[in-house]
């Protein structure tokens, strides 16, 4: 029994907030969060906080018929409350942190590569074979699977031919969870999801033209977020295997960064055969360190997954820009990253492992996301097993990968971390842990 | 490219509300600036600049569209704080329908000042001027320290009353109390009588009894309220108005949330039209209601930017309507 704390919960993720207050030993705080029927966000917090010390928690994660945003502003919204509320400390928990992964760089010096529209693009069903399609202008840049969410993705076009600027030609996607949307291409182009890997190649987004003469720029809402969270009130921050470790460099009050990986050590341990047989992958050069570093602390080898982003002479067009570095013919592989959004990098990097040879992959990620098709595509692909932790959650996924997804509970991680920050004692424990 | 120094404004429109950023730029004679919004399949919201903002000055139009006010305030926060980052000079959001305006006191142990907490995030974000229509509550603008212009509404109400009834016969009716000074100012303006519904409210979007101070018998009872929501207040309102011996009655709104079952509440009253500004986007309930009418405020808007712009006075626009 801890005292002197609430620990609050938004509607992002209940199950974690329940598994945590539950290792604490406390109930949750009482509170209405919902909208009113104008939309804005509706919060009142039931219990006293005057004077405590208050942990909210909210993932960055929208799905399941909730959106990212509404979980962002609440958030910011419970923080305001509390701080208005007299709380002596407010504490964000972000398992996911929002907006931390940002958009890759719009353009290389050579220029934003074209590609031509390849015949299988089209398909509609993944086998085994199957790669995410080449985005091209009339071609959707996934095949069109709707995450059970409503986001019109609306394009604000602006041509100089078109006398007084905008138009608002948008094909709205309405679908429910799994079925294709049927664009309505009155202008020529259609409703897609979006990436953000979707900048390493802009052509599908072909209504929007920068001005002759200028880039673009990007939005990077990384700094945003952050300032964003102070200033609703945010004293300190805990959150777990950011992308960018430098997400933290754009807070002014402390930032603790809990790493999931002691957990994915305990399962390579627990649960993978001879793993001393095995070979770590990372599946992108940002995500070496990461992966070397379970891989220097259990002795095992390494390999490493390098893009070719520049088109090269092209045989088989969807590998020509991977390549691998190291050796794993005949050997089980355990590709390690911190979070799988569109199941692109993993999904390429397991079609190309089968290839050079590997007997069983494994996909050990700390943040599984899987937003767009990333499900069938993981379902389709070369992966035998995907583990993840419930740092959002993951009963959807289950439900559709079954025994394919094995879940790992960060509970205890954060309640341990909410626990040690209350006291004052040092965290770093479980920084380094076993 | 030219070397002076460019000053220019640059309208930029956020996805809630491209018909109204489209009317300002006309008024302007402009276009609108080369954006991109759009929702990751992740549905983080990525916002990108087609041309240069460097030393401009700009203007981001972002109303928030009914049921999507969280959405519509990250993108605008995003814009903001990307405009920010791409140098330019000053950036004014211009937020036709302030949202959260109604969230602006602690009414209740623990709750949240929420409109304090909007203020906070588009200072934070880089906001260096606000432009808004009818605040709910003048006091929010209390809760900047940059600039704020709240413009009103009024001068395009009083020009539509004036152009569609004769005043003598009307008279206005607040809706509540909070309201009596925005219904007294159009009746001194018109010089008609005026009149006051007070109401009790038990619960959020829920309305208690209604009971009339002052005398509508006979004649046109126009409502002036500056949001009309559920429309559940309005709805009453004017059947008490009917009760009263009212020959007609109808309501001026400057914010058509209308969320929920508005439309059908309306189609289904003794309310003869419902007026509203488009501060907030409509979508397809003007086809659905034919109670609705509409008032552009665009212009007011537009000469705001530009008075803004050019460092001229803005508060010739609280009395006159720019034709």
């Amino acid at each position: 029994m801890v005292r002197n704390i609430v620990v609050l919960g938004g509607n992002s993720h209940p199950a974690l907030v329940d598994s945590v207050c539950a290792t604490l030993g406390l109930p949750s705080c009482n509170r209405i969060l919902t909208k009113f029927s104008s939309g804005e966000s509706r919060c009142e917090i039931q219990d006293s906080v005057r004077g405590k010390d208050v942990y909210i928690i909210q993932t960055g994660f929208g799905g399941n018929g909730s959106k990212l945003n509404d979980h962002f502003m609440d958030l910011c919204i419970m923080i305001s409350a509390c701080k208005t509320g007299s709380a002596r400390r407010v504490t964000a928990v972000l398992p996911l942190f929002p907006y931390s992964r940002q958009p890759d760089l719009p353009y290389k010096k050579a220029g934003a590569p074209l590609f031509k529209a390849g015949s299988e693009s089209g398909k509609k069903d993944y086998t085994f074979e199957s790669v995410p399609a080449t985005p091209a202008p009339g071609i959707p840049k996934s095949a069109g699977f709707t995450n059970g969410v409503d986001i019109s993705n609306r394009l604000i076009k602006t041509t100089l031919a078109n006398g007084n600027g905008v138009e608002t030609p948008t094909a709205r996607q309405t679908n429910g969870d799994g079925t294709y949307f049927s664009a309505n291409g009155s202008n020529g182009f259609s409703a897609r999801h979006y990436t953000t890997h979707d900048y390493e190649n802009l052509s599908h987004i072909n209504a929007f033209e920068a001005k002759p003469g200028y880039k673009q720029w990007v939005a990077q809402a990384g700094t945003l977020v952050a300032n964003l969270l102070t200033c609703a009130g945010a004293d300190h921050v805990i959150t777990m295997d950011l992308h960018d470790p430098q997400v933290q460099g754009f807070f002014d009050v402390p930032v603790d960064n809990l790493y999931g990986r002691p957990l994915l050590k305990r399962y390579i341990q627990g649960f993978i055969p001879n793993y001393k047989d095995a070979v770590i992958i990372s599946p992108d050069a940002g995500g070496a360190k990461r992966a070397t570093a379970i891989a220097d602390g259990m002795g095992m080898d390494f390999a490493l997954i390098h893009k070719e982003r520049r088109p090269t002479k092209i045989t088989d067009r969807q590998n020509a820009s991977m390549m691998l570095v190291g050796n794993v013919e005949g050997r089980v592989c355990i590709l390690i990253d911190d979070l799988a959004d569109t199941g692109n990098t993993i999904t390429r990097a397991a079609k190309l492992l089968k290839k050079e040879g590997a007997t069983k992959i494994y996909a050990l990620l700390t943040h599984g996301v899987f937003s767009g098709d990333a499900i069938n595509r993981i379902n389709a692909s070369a992966i035998d097993k995907v583990v993840v932790t419930n740092s959002v959650p993951q009963e959807k996924h289950k439900a559709q990968l079954g025994s394919k997804l094995e879940i790992l509970d960060i509970a205890p991680i954060f309640a341990e971390a909410i626990r040690r920050v209350h006291h004052g004692e040092s965290i770093s424990v479980l920084f380094n842990h076993d | 490219m030219s070397t002076e120094m460019s000053n220019e404004i640059k309208l930029i429109s956020g996805r809630s509300h491209p018909d109204l950023s489209n009317n300002i730029a006309k008024r302007l004679g402009i276009q609108v600036a080369r954006t991109v919004s759009l929702n990751y399949s992740n549905q983080e919201t990525s916002f990108t600049v087609g041309e240069s903002v460097r030393d401009e000055d700009v203007f981001i139009v972002q109303s928030t569209a009914t049921g999507d006010v969280n959405e519509g305030l990250m993108e605008l926060l995003i814009m903001i704080s990307a405009c920010k980052t791409a140098s330019a000079r000053r950036i004014t959001a211009v937020l036709p329908n302030f949202p959260y305006a109604r969230q602006d006191k602690k009414d209740k142990s623990r709750a949240p000042i929420s409109a304090r907490l909007v203020a906070n995030m588009l200072q934070t974000a880089g906001a260096n001027h606000i432009v808004t229509v009818d605040l709910h509550a003048s006091q929010i603008q209390g809760f900047f320290s940059v600039p704020v212009d709240n413009l009103y509404a009024e001068p395009s109400f009083l020009r539509y009353i004036r152009e569609n009834f004769n005043a003598e016969d009307c008279v206005i009716v607040s809706p509540d109390a909070g309201g009596a000074k925005r219904a007294t100012s159009i009746a001194d303006h018109l010089n008609t009588a005026f009149a006051l519904i007070h109401k009790e409210r038990p619960r959020p979007n829920v309305v208690g009894r209604m009971v009339l101070v002052g005398n509508v018998e006979d004649k046109v009872a126009i409502l002036v309220d500056d949001m009309a929501d559920t429309c559940g207040t309005l709805v009453k309102a004017a059947a008490v108005l009917k009760e009263n011996g009212a020959k007609s009655v109808l309501a001026l709104v400057t914010h058509g949330i209308l969320s929920g079952n508005a439309i059908e509440t309306l189609n289904g009253s003794v309310l003869q039209a419902l007026v509203v500004t488009n501060t907030v986007p409509l979508g397809d309930k003007v086809e659905r209601c034919p109670k609705l009418k509409v008032i552009d405020i665009s212009p007011t808007i537009a000469e705001a930017i530009r008075r803004t712009h050019n460092g001229e006075s803005v508060s010739y626009l609280f009395t006159h309507a720019p034709v």
